[in-house]
């Protein structure tokens, strides 16, 4: 069990969780800039400013009220920072074995289940991202943590990649019966690895409870949407082995080809999702790209949220009454430069491995 | 060829620099991380006030110090009354060549430090280190190459300077005359061949040094990159 009750002063915002937690894996969602990774720090111990109460399983991190505020080397809260964190200087090997407490036993269990073995004498500098994510999660396994926090352990990993290392997070958890909290933007991944679902907007609970039912609600249109994701109900209509596609024909008439996925039959419902970083924007028609999906569509509104711009846009052949926008998040200056406004023509394209399967 | 007496200097300055730098390493680090970490009013008052002997003329700063030293001065009357004598001494000499190096090590360091990723630290926290040995375990090797360069580039400084030296410590010949006042005082007297010996001595002595600084950051250099 795991108690947070913290309120800690961000620029532009103050953050302010209440919230108990399982020992299970919760998934913290919430748009960028609505205070997960300032959590996960406040938890970790590292931002002295934090005030109210942590405790795990009834030990005392923090109680601002009693005085109580073990520093970090004392927390036992394992971290991943987004990039995973390596120490560039140390080999692997020099990693994983870091930690002050981290016993022989659990140095060489925390190597043998993460599979590291072949890469004990290199450097990070030459490891892939999958690999610097399994490094780092067997440095934070070897200090015997009671809780981890991962930070997008997969947002910079690509998708074969991303599929390579959810085994192994979901090992962490089995094999080391350690509570995780797991920060992501994604979805698919949520319902895959977490129990429970912590959704965070501006600093403030916007939702918590299993992943499931918090997910698949009405009410997952809108965590979707604080997760930036485009999430679509559709249904599989062909498979081309050839081309390496399935065909989906979405709810709202949209087709689209995503990876080859055979186990599933034609006519068979799917949920899909894209990331909204991942859906790419033109003004013009395009041509000769590799991307298998256009959308033609027009932009319906223009939105600052965190650093980035937030489009949503409707498609051009879109049926039904209220069809789903498409959300597209790209940077401010892409939105000068392009000269984008409300109203304006579009052109969408997603690559097919861009769709996730859920 | 070096003379008895030439050796002598060579050995002093040699000495005077290796003792001013092994002085300077400590409190010279311990400033460079100080003004990484530091984010507050003053910041680049006191940035400026380190830095200002870098471009003062060596020659103000050796007064400045020696104002501060006579025995009239802030600190002189209580070196005099502990019966200390700085000023024209082989202390003066250190004490020059330890003021004009302090800020060539510390900028360097100060960058170096910059360059270390804070998130590091706090990392190597939550993995049970407490600050102490964060900072050994941690920063410190990763900032490794810009304090040997600053140590260097300090190193060198030491054994060449002359302003301040010459202005509290004088050029006494086997007192305080280190290679660049030997060098100066050769020419003025007309032996020119002595001060092109000594010239030479110096060029080989900076060769040495900046070459074994570059070969220690390259071997570390390539652990850390491949």
């Amino acid at each position: 069990m795991i108690e947070i009750a913290v309120e800690l002063p961000l620029a532009p915002f103050e953050l302010r969780v209440a919230v108990r937690l399982g020992d299970g894996v919760t998934a913290i969602m919430g748009p960028s800039g609505s205070g997960k990774t300032s959590l996960l720090e406040a938890v970790a111990g590292l931002r002295p400013r934090a005030r109210g109460r942590i405790a795990l399983d009834g030990i005392v991190l923090l109680d601002t009220q009693s005085g109580v505020r073990l520093r970090p080397e004392r927390r036992r809260v394992g971290y991943v920072p987004q990039g995973a964190g390596l120490f560039p200087h140390l080999t692997v090997m020099g990693n994983v074995r870091f930690a002050a407490r981290g016993a022989g036993s659990r140095v060489r269990a925390a190597i043998e289940s993460l599979e590291l073995a072949p890469l004990l004498d290199r450097y990070p500098a030459t490891l892939s991202g999958g690999e610097q994510q399994r490094v780092a999660l067997a440095r934070s396994l070897a200090s015997d943590p009671r809780l981890l926090l991962l930070d997008e352990p997969l947002a910079a990993l690509d998708v074969g990649l991303r599929e390579r290392i959810v085994p192994y997070l979901r090992r962490v958890h089995d094999e080391w019966k350690v509570p995780v909290l797991y920060v992501t933007h994604n979805v698919g991944e949520a319902l895959d690895l977490a129990e429970a679902v912590l959704l965070l907007r501006t600093g403030t609970v916007e939702a918590h409870g299993p992943a499931l039912d918090l997910l698949s609600r009405p009410a997952m249109a809108r965590a979707a949407e604080a997760g930036i994701e485009n999430l679509r109900h559709g249904r599989i209509v062909a498979h081309d082995d050839q081309g390496g596609t399935t065909r989906v024909q979405l709810d709202d008439g949209q087709a689209l080809a995503v990876p080859l996925s055979s186990s599933r039959l034609p006519g068979e419902a799917v949920n899909l999702a894209i990331r909204a970083e991942d859906v790419l924007l033109a003004v013009e028609p395009l041509r000769g790209l590799s991307a298998r999906n256009i959308i033609e569509a027009r932009i319906v509104t223009l939105d600052r949220v965190g650093p980035d711009a937030l489009l949503r846009c409707r498609a051009a052949s879109a049926s039904g009454s209220e069809p789903r926008p498409w959300l597209v998040r790209i940077t401010p200056s892409a939105v000068d430069s392009l000269g984008l406004v409300s109203g304006q023509r579009v052109w969408l394209a997603i690559k097919s491995h861009s769709v996730r399967l859920l | 060829m070096l003379t008895a007496a030439d050796l002598a200097v060579v050995a002093f300055t040699l000495r005077i620099a290796a003792l001013g730098t092994v002085l300077i390493i400590g409190p010279g680090i311990a400033v460079a991380l100080a003004l990484a970490r530091y984010r507050g009013p003053g910041k680049s008052i006191l940035e400026t006030l380190l830095s200002l002997p870098l471009v003062l003329p060596p020659t103000a700063v050796g007064m400045l110090l020696l104002s501060v030293l006579a025995r009239r001065g802030l600190l002189g009357r209580w070196l005099d009354a502990a019966g200390i004598q700085v000023v024209f001494t082989w202390k003066a000499v250190l004490l020059a060549t330890m003021v004009m190096a302090f800020p060539l090590l510390v900028r360097s360091a100060r960058t170096a430090f910059e360059e270390v990723d804070p998130r590091l630290d706090g990392l190597a926290r939550t993995l049970g280190c407490g600050p102490t040995a964060a900072f050994f375990r941690v920063t410190l090797p990763l900032a490794w190459r810009g304090i040997v360069g600053g140590t260097v580039l300090a190193f060198a400084r030491a054994l060449g300077e002359f302003g301040a030296t010459v202005m509290i410590a004088g050029n006494i010949p086997g007192r305080t005359q280190t290679l660049a006042l030997a060098i100066f005082q050769a020419s003025q007297v007309g032996r020119d061949d002595r001060a092109t010996t000594l010239a030479g001595v110096t060029v080989l002595i900076a060769f040495m040094t900046l070459w074994t600084a570059e070969w220690l950051t390259r071997r570390r250099n390539r652990r850390v990159a491949t």
